[in-house]
């Protein structure tokens, strides 16, 4: 936090006046602070929403691709909201949309949650580590369309399946991230806490934890994508509805339009829930003095 | 490899040997072959060039026509430098409109459903089936479907490619597509034996033979006799190259005829390459393979129809009732829209041997 040092106390220190005046100075930057911070987000939000419609205009008129296949962005838009019966299209994007939505939060919840287990338990018993790391690794390396048959025959085609595929798919990064946060925790503080008679729980709890608020913040915004990528993958291989299917069921269908629509809202809400985390994260830190807004 | 060498490789090996006793080098060769095509000496003034044909499922007995016509040398006879057999499961529509493929073996309701709903520029010229053999298979002790009715509230697979199939199905007859639950499944039928669904989209003469040969009792579900007859694997090509490539389109249609003719002279021979060479990776079973050609060719690729006018005829009776199938589900299409059987005519007319394909 910029801590205000104009305010200089008179020679009989502070009076009461002063106090108030220095706590309102206070509480103006912070509000300045916060405000910046949320503004930035946005700028960067516009921004890159126009670096992906010039990357989308220029793909295509790069490769030249069939305009039968190939929408441009006015063809989605008139597609969603000129054409007549973009209602029904609307319709038609937005249902199986919800169910991705829920399947990513499944997902978002089930891999953060544990990776937050694991990286607790890595710090609290050394052994964890060794012994959680190689099966978080393999769970990377394996490409889940090959797991995904094993997947579905033990947990069914429900939604333990998305929580599952979805989970696997947000745990490494996530435990990863959390794991360095937590290790990131001052030597000195946790000495303090061993030698006031603490337990590595209370360490943990009192230092390495909230320490680790950036990391987790980090962990939590590139989970977003993550948990919406499991989703698809979940839906097109074992639940069977959602935009995972709905799209690869249209593909032979040839609902070129439909697809790009879906594409492009899957990848708007990616988008928006990733710069709200983003922007969620610039504030808690601003606030909790973990970082200010003029050192990044 | 225990097959002889094909007719292609024969040529390229001359080709080869001639260049170099030109002194040209062996990569000149190698290039001028490729986009030389049939070489020379062949009585062919075509150059086709190299075409992809999208098949609607895996490399397995279906196609042993396209086996015939590719190893046998008919594909190069007619002018193609290669012809790349891309297996499925697709509709190959989307291949079609993307220009990835030349020809899709398609089949009448997916193609029917692109050109109505999404003005796919896209028409049939010919067809492989005659009568398609689309079921719901399903354990006798299991799902046991033996009536549309007996659909309601059955987990059914569907692979991806044939979901404007089930769509139809279901429309057809009257059946909320919200009293099913659809399983997404790939093109292996295990699932309807270990117990993941109840019903499972099949052909006749392939999955239900093969399904059967593992001991259990079936029951089917067939397309045809439940609102649904219509013709299957079409050869579906694009409105452009109908247009602009008509003599490509013919000269494949005969390299075709050539090739099922010897499939329904010698099926078995067919299955034997279709096991050893195009579907050897896929664990396919002799016997339930050659059992499924033989259904196919007396049941699907023949017809009075055929006996007259040759293969791949699409009458107009059989065009009627393609459209009567689409329009049971709610798609109104004129033959017009639909199929182009002119190529196929003049193929006849060019080349009156192809029509006696009995031999």
């Amino acid at each position: 936090m910029s801590a205000p040092t104009a305010t200089v106390p008179g020679p009989d220190g502070p009076t009461t006046h002063d106090l108030a005046l220095l706590r309102r100075r206070v509480r103006r930057e912070a509000t300045r602070d916060v405000l910046r911070t949320i503004g930035r987000g946005l700028l960067t939000f516009a921004l890159t929403v126009v670096v992906v419609l010039a990357l989308w205009w220029g793909v295509l008129l790069v490769f030249d691709v069939s305009p039968y296949v190939a929408k441009s962005p006015a063809d989605v838009w008139d597609h969603l909201v000129v054409s007549p019966d973009a209602a029904a299209h609307r319709a038609a994007v937005t249902a199986p949309l919800g169910i991705t939505l829920y399947h990513s939060f499944v997902g978002f919840c089930t891999g953060l949650l544990v990776a937050l287990a694991g990286a607790v338990s890595f710090r609290l018993w050394k052994g964890a580590e060794n012994a959680l790391m190689p099966v978080a690794m393999l769970l990377r390396s394996v490409p889940l369309i090959a797991m995904a048959p094993v997947i579905i025959m033990i947990v069914g085609r429900d939604v333990a399946a998305v929580a599952v595929i979805g989970g696997i798919v947000v745990l490494f990064p996530a435990l990863v991230t959390i794991a360095a946060g937590l290790s990131s925790a001052s030597q000195q503080m946790t000495d303090v806490v061993h030698v006031y008679g603490g337990s590595p729980w209370h360490a943990l709890r009192m230092v390495a934890l909230p320490a680790s608020l950036p990391a987790f913040f980090a962990a939590v915004r590139i989970s977003v994508p993550g948990a919406i990528t499991g989703a698809l993958l979940a839906e097109w291989l074992a639940t069977g509805d959602g935009i995972g299917s709905a799209i690869n069921q249209a593909i032979p269908q040839v609902q070129f339009s439909f697809i790009w629509s879906s594409v492009v809202l899957v990848t708007a809400v990616s988008l928006v829930l990733y710069n709200v985390v983003q922007i969620v994260e610039n504030v808690v830190l601003v606030r909790t003095g973990m970082r200010t807004t003029t050192d990044r | 490899m225990t097959i002889p060498p094909s007719p292609r490789r024969r040529r390229l090996r001359t080709a080869v040997r001639a260049t170099l006793a030109a002194g040209v080098a062996l990569t000149l060769a190698a290039c001028s072959s490729g986009s030389d095509g049939t070489g020379g000496g062949e009585g062919d003034d075509a150059d086709h060039g190299e075409i992809s044909v999208q098949l609607s499922w895996i490399k397995n007995a279906e196609f042993i026509g396209e086996y015939y016509a590719d190893d046998r040398g008919y594909f190069e006879e007619a002018g193609f430098s290669s012809v790349n057999l891309v297996a499925g499961p697709s509709t190959g529509i989307a291949e079609l409109v993307s220009g990835q493929a030349f020809v899709a073996l398609s089949d009448a309701v997916s193609a029917g459903t692109a050109i109505a709903n999404e003005d796919a520029p896209v028409k049939i010229i010919g067809t492989t089936f005659q009568k398609n053999p689309f079921t719901i298979l399903s354990l006798t002790d299991g799902g046991d479907i033996a009536t549309a009715d007996d659909l309601v509230g059955k987990r059914i697979g569907v692979q991806d490619s044939n979901t404007a199939l089930f769509s139809a199905l279901l429309s057809a007859n009257g059946i909320s597509p919200d009293d099913v639950t659809v399983v997404p499944v790939q093109y292996d039928a295990s699932v309807l034996t270990n117990g993941e669904v109840d019903g499972y989209v099949a052909y006749l003469t392939n999955e239900s033979i093969i399904v059967e040969a593992e001991g259990f009792a079936v029951t089917n579900l067939p397309f045809a006799d439940n609102g649904l007859p219509f013709v299957a694997e079409t050869f579906t090509v694009t409105d452009e190259s109908i247009a602009e490539d008509r003599d490509k389109l013919k000269d494949f249609l005969v390299a075709e005829i050539r090739g099922w003719t010897d499939a329904l002279a010698d099926p078995a021979g067919a299955v034997q390459l279709s096991l050893e060479n195009y579907g050897a990776d896929l664990g396919l079973d002799e016997a339930t393979e050659i059992a499924s050609a033989e259904a196919q060719n007396t049941l699907l690729v023949v017809s009075e129809e055929t006996a007259a006018n040759g293969l791949f005829t699409i009458s107009e009776e059989l065009q009627a009732q393609t459209l009567e199938s689409l329009a049971g589900a709610g798609l109104e299409l004129e033959a017009a829209d639909l199929f182009d059987m002119s190529l196929l005519a003049e193929v006849y007319e060019e080349n009156p041997e192809l029509l006696d394909y009995e031999g």
